[in-house]
């Protein structure tokens, strides 16, 4: 290195000034010293000068300071991994940000994502649930909405395409009978028939008895029905929460099995086809009926079928019941489809001879206004045809005069409103003038109508029209059924007879035994206690029993039940505190046979003091015997 | 329309361990609808045996329950309202005739003594037999009911079937 070398470092490293911290003074200094240094002639010299020359260490602290200090710093940033993350922290939103539009960030991502959802997933789902409730829920919604919509438009579309023979018919039907099509349609499509009625005991899973329709095939019904009890238990058995519910409904294809579970027995129809609701309480009804009418024979059955034909018969009710098919569900020619067509092509064929009709049009315009009027008289006719239609209305007299309608005759008050019917025809009710003459129409339906009124039937009574005649099931009281006999008896010659054989009288069967049961008992007392004698805890027992199976029992008969308990007292003592003696013995006996579960409802509290003895006389014996709560069972 | 004859009916359990030809000894003399894969999938398949006696029709149900020599799974609610129970053994599996022994004494503890008979299966197989007479014999002697049967030739079946009948009916 010369001189020159220096002149131009110095010339470098001097201009400009800065206001970097480095004293250039001193740094040019040391450099020219340092080129003194190494001239030729000095090299001895240089030779003798230290490896470390604390000058160069000098020189690396006056230009490079700063950057040394940086480094430093950056290096102790590198080193530290808290600091580290902090750095990386800082920027890492903006880098991700840049990196975004590089498809290998979404690449490299996806896994490591994919493992922490799997492990969020299974350390707390519900996190990731309530993350995604909001979003899926309302995509549910969305989809199940669509698909309903689209159902009902696919139905609707068949519906309006079904512009068939049959189709017509039910629109007409519709709106006729003022309900809307769609409910149309489900009356007629809902077809179904029961195909088998077993009732099955439920212990042993035996047949008690079955009844099938007249064209269905079946099995060997015992062991039917065994099976079907085996599966009940089964499905009772593997399924926790199922242990008091029996399987209600099995469903095969186009075979369902509805169960209706009475205290003893199950009755299981086999139905095929698309039974509505309604049959669930008609089957419900005959479970309770037929409990109602041979409890004790179902309670005891050990396998002998023999005399059980009653129960037979109620199950063929069961195996007719079905809902047919209107017609063959053969599809219809599409009649108004080529109505339509042909009157396209008639239209095409006018349109060419229009220029004719034009200058006919005086003429034509004459045949429109009798064609109008034509067409107004066969509606009229139409409207008072189908007036003549309506039960509980007879049409004597109907006329069209000067754009005027007028129609006379007879109208139950029962029968629908002919004002209604004609508008229903199409009629304007505005142009209509009718003269009506009350009657009573004999009916059925309206002789049933009357009947359910002038009857007023108790909650257990069904009025209902079969085979023209007016049938009462249920049970009821002796009074109610006087009272429906002598009223049967004053229905009009001619018209539905009200049969009442087939109403129980409930103070007969099975609730007359319990009541004798029940009226049996008596609870005694010491003289002056309130409190029963000891030793009649078996006794207060098996009358707690008794008064629990009569609730229930009058609860499935829709009974109203009263049992009255009266107190006595015998004829010592003041007749005011043996009154309230008898009646403190009384409430008594009630708080013990309700502490045994029984109803209070059922109960009524009564005292009698000494007027209602049991004994006459005055001897230990008669009074004793006279210190008694007495039991009476009434029912409505 | 009414096609239940006017019979008797019993609910009868059949019962044994495992492979004892418990399902073998009814199937060849028994009506039958149902398919033997009821067993194992519902635990129980039922078939009936009609039989006159005197004059008079009696069916016998027969549940044929799953049994398995683990007695854990066996479903103690088929039981509910037999009649009468029969048990089967093989005869030349002494193990078997203990299994039949604790399945009588558990129907005992649920459903109390009901009319049981014993049937000791393989009866054509006598050579290969392990279960001693002397041990039938005792079990005779304390009033069990046991009967050597044979689901192959049919010997005993038919018999065993009409008494246990007479029994639960009469």
């Amino acid at each position: 290195m010369s001189t020159s070398a220096a002149v131009t470092l110095r010339d470098l490293l001097s201009p400009p000034p800065s206001a970097d911290g480095i004293d250039r003074k001193a740094l040019a200094g040391l450099l020219v010293e340092l080129a003194h240094n190494v001239k030729p002639e000095q090299a001895p010299a240089v030779e003798g000068v230290p490896r470390v020359d604390l000058r160069l260490d000098e020189l690396r602290r006056l230009v490079l300071g700063r950057e040394i200090e940086l480094l430093a710093r950056l290096g102790a940033v590198i080193e530290d991994p808290e600091q580290l993350a902090a750095a990386v922290g800082r920027v890492l939103p903006t880098a991700v940000a840049h990196a975004t539009a590089d498809e290998r960030l979404g690449q490299v991502l996806t896994p490591a994502f994919e493992k922490a959802t799997q492990s969020s997933i299974r350390s707390n789902p519900r996190t990731l649930i309530n993350i995604l409730y909001p979003l899926i829920v309302p995509a549910i919604r969305k989809a199940i909405g669509e698909t309903i919509d689209d159902t009902f438009q696919s139905l609707n579309e068949s519906l309006k395409a079904s512009l068939t023979w049959r189709g017509l018919k039910w629109r007409f039907e519709a709106w006729r009978t003022g309900t809307t099509f769609a409910e149309t349609v489900l009356k007629h499509t809902l077809v179904y028939q029961v195909e088998h009625a077993f009732l099955i005991h439920h212990h042993t899973g035996l047949l008690i008895a079955h009844a099938a329709a007249e064209n269905a095939a079946s099995q060997d019904p015992q062991l039917v029905s065994s099976m079907l009890i085996a599966i009940q238990d089964f499905v009772r058995d593997s399924f926790t929460g199922a242990e008091q519910q029996g399987l209600d409904t099995l469903r095969l294809g186009e075979l369902r099995l509805w169960s209706e579970r009475g205290p003893f027995a199950t009755l299981v129809a086999v139905i095929r086809g698309n039974p509505p609701e309604e049959l669930h309480a008609t089957l419900s009804r005959v479970v309770s009926q037929i409990h109602a009418e041979r409890r004790q024979v179902l309670e005891s059955f050990d396998g002998d079928t023999s005399g059980l034909g009653d129960i037979e018969a109620h199950l063929a009710e069961c195996a007719a019941l079905r809902q047919q098919s209107t017609k063959s569900a053969r599809r219809g020619f599409p009649w108004l489809v080529a109505a339509v067509g042909v009157m396209l092509l008639m239209l095409a064929g006018a349109g060419g001879t229009w220029w004719w009709q034009e200058t006919e049009a005086r003429q034509a315009e004459q045949r429109a206004w009798a064609a109008a009027r034509q067409a107004e008289q066969r509606l009229w006719a139409d409207a008072v045809a189908r007036l003549k239609t309506v039960p509980g209305i007879v049409v004597t007299e109907s006329d069209m005069r000067d754009g005027k309608f007028s129609v006379a005759g007879l109208r139950d008050p029962l029968a629908a409103d002919p004002g209604q019917v004609l508008e229903r025809a199409g009629v304007d009710p505005a142009r209509v003038v009718g003269r009506w003459v009350p009657y009573q129409s004999l009916d059925p339906e309206f002789a049933l109508q009357r009947l359910q009124v002038s009857l007023d039937p108790p909650p257990a009574i069904r009025l209902s029209l079969e085979n023209g005649r007016i049938v009462a099931r249920g049970s009821a009281s002796s009074t109610w059924l006087e009272r429906a006999q002598s009223v049967g008896r004053m229905l009009p010659a001619g018209g539905p007879e009200l049969d009442l054989s087939q109403v129980l009288d409930p103070n007969h069967g099975a609730i007359a035994k319990l009541r004798d049961a029940i009226e049996s008992h008596e609870i005694h007392f010491n003289s002056n206690e309130p409190l029963p004698s000891p030793g009649q805890d078996a006794v207060l027992d098996q009358l707690a029993a008794e008064l629990k199976e009569l609730a229930s029992l009058s609860a499935l008969l829709r009974v109203n039940t009263r049992v009255t308990l009266t107190g006595h007292s015998d004829d010592t003592g003041r007749g005011t505190f043996n009154l309230s003696l008898s009646m403190a013995r009384a409430g008594v006996v009630l708080t013990m046979v309700k502490k045994r579960g029984v109803d209070p409802n059922l109960l009524i509290v009564n005292g009698s003091g000494p007027l209602e003895p049991l004994q006459s006389g005055s001897t230990d014996a008669a009074r004793s015997a006279n210190r008694r709560v007495s039991f009476a069972v009434g029912t409505e | 329309m009414n096609m239940m004859p006017q019979a008797l009916q019993k609910k009868v359990c059949v019962l044994g361990g495992f492979s004892v030809g418990k399902t073998s000894l009814i199937r060849r003399y028994v009506e039958s609808i149902f398919s033997e894969s009821y067993i194992t999938t519902v635990g129980v398949k039922i078939d009936k045996k009609t039989l006159d006696l005197a004059g008079r029709l009696v069916s016998l149900i027969l549940w044929d329950v799953a049994g398995e020599d683990d007695m854990a799974s066996f479903r103690m609610t088929y039981l509910r309202g037999a009649a009468g129970y029969l048990l089967v053994a093989d005869g030349t599996r002494p193990a078997t005739l203990d299994v039949a022994l604790s399945l009588r004494e558990r129907v005992e503890a649920a459903c109390g003594p009901l009319p049981c008979a014993l049937l000791v299966n393989k009866n054509d197989l006598t050579e290969e037999w392990t279960i001693s007479g002397t041990d039938l014999e005792g079990l005779r002697q304390k009033g069990w009911w046991v009967r050597p049967t044979s689901a192959r030739t049919g010997e005993g079946v038919e018999d065993a079937f009409k008494d246990l009948a007479v029994r639960v009916s009469s």
